[in-house]
């Protein structure tokens, strides 16, 4: 699964620790989500669609592979 | 709830070098009554480093009297790797008493019940500090 949410989090000039912050999550959560090592749940999906106010296929999108 | 998390994040990497720690101790433990010498500079050394990392542990993990025990970890990644870590825990254990089950009866004579149960419980530590730190890097 690939998403775009280093690209939303750079865009709105955050750090992954103030994206962590945000949502009540550690760091590591939000650097192993962007690098695609973790897949995170559907409440961790739809909270980061949240707070960047988008949807969350806008995030994440699958691969051949899934 | 952030506190909770960061203080998470915080005794989970202090966690996986006392593991480490522990796992060390251990093996001394378990390999020092196989020598002949009994040297004491080295069992006061042991000691030592062992009391030094728990101290160490105790303090730099963000321990409070507030803290209660908990099995699972808030944040969804630290609990999903320590669920795996366990998992590995497992496998080296299973790994370790198929090798020793395999090979047993060469030293089997030396080697007492008390410094097997050691030697596994170096092997599960050692297995789950790696574990942690190395699903832990970023």
């Amino acid at each position: 699964m690939q998403n775009h949410i280093a690209k939303f989090r750079k865009a709105a000039g955050l750090s992954q620790q103030e994206l962590a912050d945000a949502i009540s999550v550690s760091r590591k959560t939000v650097s192993t989500v962007e690098t695609s090592r973790f897949t995170p749940s559907v409440i961790i999906a739809l909270k980061i669609a949240l707070f960047f106010n988008t949807s969350v296929e806008s995030l994440f999108s699958l691969d051949e592979t899934d | 709830m952030n506190q909770d998390i960061k203080a998470e994040e915080k005794f989970m990497g202090q966690n996986a070098w006392f593991s480490i720690f522990m796992a060390v101790t251990l093996l001394i433990i378990s390999v020092y009554p196989m020598l002949n010498k009994a040297s004491t500079p080295l069992l006061v050394l042991g000691v030592s480093a062992f009391l030094g990392s728990f101290f160490m542990f105790v303090i730099r993990g963000g321990f409070t009297r507030k803290m209660k025990y908990h099995l699972t970890y808030k944040d969804e990644y630290l609990n999903t790797i320590d669920t795996i870590a366990y998992k590995h825990v497992v496998l080296a254990l299973l790994i370790t008493m198929g090798t020793v089950y395999l090979g047993s009866n060469d030293f089997a004579l030396h080697i007492t019940h008390s410094m097997m149960a050691t030697f596994y419980l170096a092997v599960m530590c050692l297995a789950y500090g790696v574990s942690i730190l190395w699903q832990n890097r970023d």
